[in-house]
């Protein structure tokens, strides 16, 4: 009794599965408008306007063959591209983010605060670690004004999603032993960058060991 | 979970019926089992119009590749056939009867003509099975909508034979690197006519679509220490933040109902997923654990997820419901799983899986914990599997050619196709719904 019940609703999910393409009302219902003409897809015939013939559903979903007998015409389905796509404005928001993290590089690159280093999988600081952070903290002490940002990375092995994490393990870990030596918690923000931004690009043990490092940069004012 | 298993044959043989009847059960329990009985069809080929007695090759070309992809058919050597250009302008019988004596179930030909600054389209299908006389369809539209018209017309022959909605009109979203900085693209299934939809100088991540393909949510880099979700509308490219809390806000999922985005953000101090509703923003936590939580991938019901947790040590597989009870682990081999993507047939998690020596490779796994199997070989590092909405393709990004590329594989693990080619650096695909 208990499959068969278990059968009809699965019947019902199966159904929905199959019609569940056409759930995207929204896109079939604007088809054949001016949302679905593309840059790279000009308007096939501007004369007759962006929504074109406008018969049949070009982008909707699929209506089946029909019986192509002798002397009679198909009817015609209008094609533009299915799924429109508006290109992206190269605003000079890239221009000022770009300039915003080269001043952050160049403050930094004076200071010659260290960068650490950490084993395979770890986000533990070890011994060498130890001795740059106790250098950065120095630096932090004498430079009382200055904010930092610890940056967490990862060598490319593992997925682009736990390496952010992975990344962020590394940055708190690195800010955790500067707060224990006297750097004050609100100076110290971090971030993870996982696989995103390594300092060298081989798929080699030597490269690996230079992406997995929290990167130390001054905050540009 | 244990009725998973009965409940994804059902889905499978109704979705395939109309193939081949009384067979479906047996057959059609995985659409990619290697003893499926692919239908053996030939594309004649494509008259133009303007060139006099020349077929169109970029018709049949995209036609069949389509058609190869859909793991639906097997595609004939037309040379073998021996068929003339000249005798497919007016398909006689005796032509089609060829084809269909040959073996051949399926023939399909067709014309293209200019009508003033458009292109016609014109497609017909024989088929001696199922006997229904010689059926058709015609599409009107710009010449650079060619490739999509023909597209429609392989979907339209997978729907004929299968009743599903094919996937040569799909899109995947991805990552590309632009002169040092990581922006979203979004191409054709078949890796043309990729288009840049984010220019922001830094970096953007883990594009994911809306299920009715309106919207790509995503992680976006706003300088150095702000990270945040934000949605693009494609068609207008009009953009929101939708998740600005303090941490990483990462791995943006939307429900299949498109009502919930579920995402993990470090704002509690350590990694945790929450779900925010679409409408009224109401966020709502999800995992509590002092470990990292991450990467949640909707069941096709929208009831379970399946994430990533590093609470037993390394990250592994963990189901949940939907509201965050009933947690439980469902990974065991290996000490490294991640980046899932549950099926939308229901019936596999897809997944990166670290191998014995090392490697990270493309695995997957039944919601129940059984059939793990290792889909890809090869010394790269593979990531972020994403499914085609039919579920018979895996979309991925490897560094196995060096550089990160994109790849599509058959979710058996055949038939590897690179996507993408030149560049730099393409990573975090995702494909579009139907």
């Amino acid at each position: 009794m208990k499959q068969l019940h278990a059968a009809s609703v699965m019947g019902a999910l199966g159904a929905l599965l199959i019609l569940a393409p056409g759930c995207s009302k929204q896109l079939e219902t604007k088809s054949g408008s001016a949302e679905f003409e593309q840059g790279a897809a000009k308007p096939a015939s501007p004369d007759k306007g962006p929504a074109g013939q406008g018969q049949g559903q070009g982008n909707g979903p699929l209506k089946g063959f029909e019986p192509a007998a002798p002397g009679k015409a198909l009817s015609e389905e209008r094609s533009s591209d299915g799924i429109v796509v508006a290109k992206a404005d190269s605003s000079d928001a890239a221009r000022r983010q770009a300039e915003e993290l080269q001043k952050d590089q160049a403050a930094t690159a004076q200071a010659g605060l260290k960068d650490i280093y950490f084993a395979y999988d770890s986000w533990k600081i070890t011994d060498d670690a130890r001795q740059a952070l106790i250098l950065d903290a120095e630096w932090m002490k004498t430079n009382k004004s200055k904010s930092v940002i610890v940056e967490g990375h990862c060598d490319e092995r593992g997925t682009q999603a736990y390496n952010l994490v992975l990344g962020e393990k590394r940055a708190k870990a690195a800010r955790s032993y500067l707060v224990e030596l006297g750097v004050g918690k609100d100076r110290l923000s971090v971030a993870s960058f996982g696989k995103e931004r390594p300092v060298c690009q081989d798929h080699a043990e030597s490269c690996y060991q230079q992406n997995r490092r929290a990167h130390i940069v001054i905050k540009a004012q | 979970m244990k009725r998973a298993v009965p409940m994804i044959g059902l889905l499978l043989g109704i979705g395939l019926l109309g193939l081949i009847e009384g067979k479906a059960a047996e057959v059609f329990l995985e659409a990619t089992r290697p003893d499926f009985q692919k239908i053996p069809i030939a594309v004649l080929g494509f008259q133009d119009e303007a060139k006099a007695n020349r077929p169109d090759d970029r018709v049949a070309e995209v036609l069949k590749a389509d058609l190869r992809r859909s793991q639906i058919f097997a595609v004939a050597d037309t040379a073998k056939l021996g068929i003339k250009p000249a005798d497919l302008n007016d398909p006689q019988r005796a032509a089609l009867k060829r084809v269909s004596d040959s073996g051949v179930t399926a023939a399909v030909w067709g014309k293209l003509a200019m009508r003033e600054d458009d292109l016609v389209l014109e497609g017909y299908v024989y088929d001696d099975v199922k006997n229904d006389g010689v059926v058709g369809k015609r599409y009107v539209g710009a010449p650079s909508v060619l490739r999509l018209m023909t597209h429609r017309l392989a979907d339209e022959l997978v729907f004929r034979y299968t009743g599903e909605q094919g996937i040569a009109r799909t899109k995947i979203a991805f990552v590309s690197e632009q002169g040092g900085s990581r922006e979203l693209f979004v191409m054709d299934y078949d890796g043309f006519a990729p288009r840049q939809i984010s220019a922001d100088g830094f970096i953007n991540l883990m594009p994911r679509w809306s299920p009715d393909r309106r919207f790509v949510a995503f992680t976006a880099y706003h300088g150095r220490s702000k990270q945040t979700i934000d949605v693009i509308e494609l068609a207008t490219g009009k953009r929101s933040t939708v998740v600005s809390l303090a941490g990483l806000n990462i791995t943006p999922a939307y429900s299949p109902d498109g009502s919930e985005l579920a995402f993990a953000t470090s704002h509690d101090g350590n990694s945790e997923i929450y779900k925010l509703n679409v409408q009224n923003k109401a966020l709502t936590r999800l995992t509590t654990h002092s470990s990292g939580d991450l990467s949640p991938s909707w069941s096709p019901t929208g009831r379970e997820m399946v994430f990533v947790s590093d609470r037993g040590g390394g990250p592994q597989l963990y189901l949940m419901s939907a509201d965050g009870s009933d947690v439980r682990r469902l990974t065991f081999e290996g000490d490294y799983n991640a980046a899932p993507a549950w099926s939308p047939r229901g019936n596999w998690i897809a997944y990166v899986c670290r191998t014995e020596d090392k490697q990270y490779k493309l695995c997957v796994i039944a919601p129940d914990g059984q059939k793990r199997m290792q889909l890809t070989t090869g010394t790269g590092v593979d990531d972020s599997p994403s499914w085609s909405p039919d579920g018979r393709h895996l979309v991925f990004s490897s560094t196995n050619d060096g550089k990160n590329h994109l790849y599509m594989i058959n979710s058996d693990g055949t038939e590897l196709e690179r996507l993408t080619s030149g560049g730099t650096h393409h990573s975090s695909p995702s494909w579009s719904p139907a």
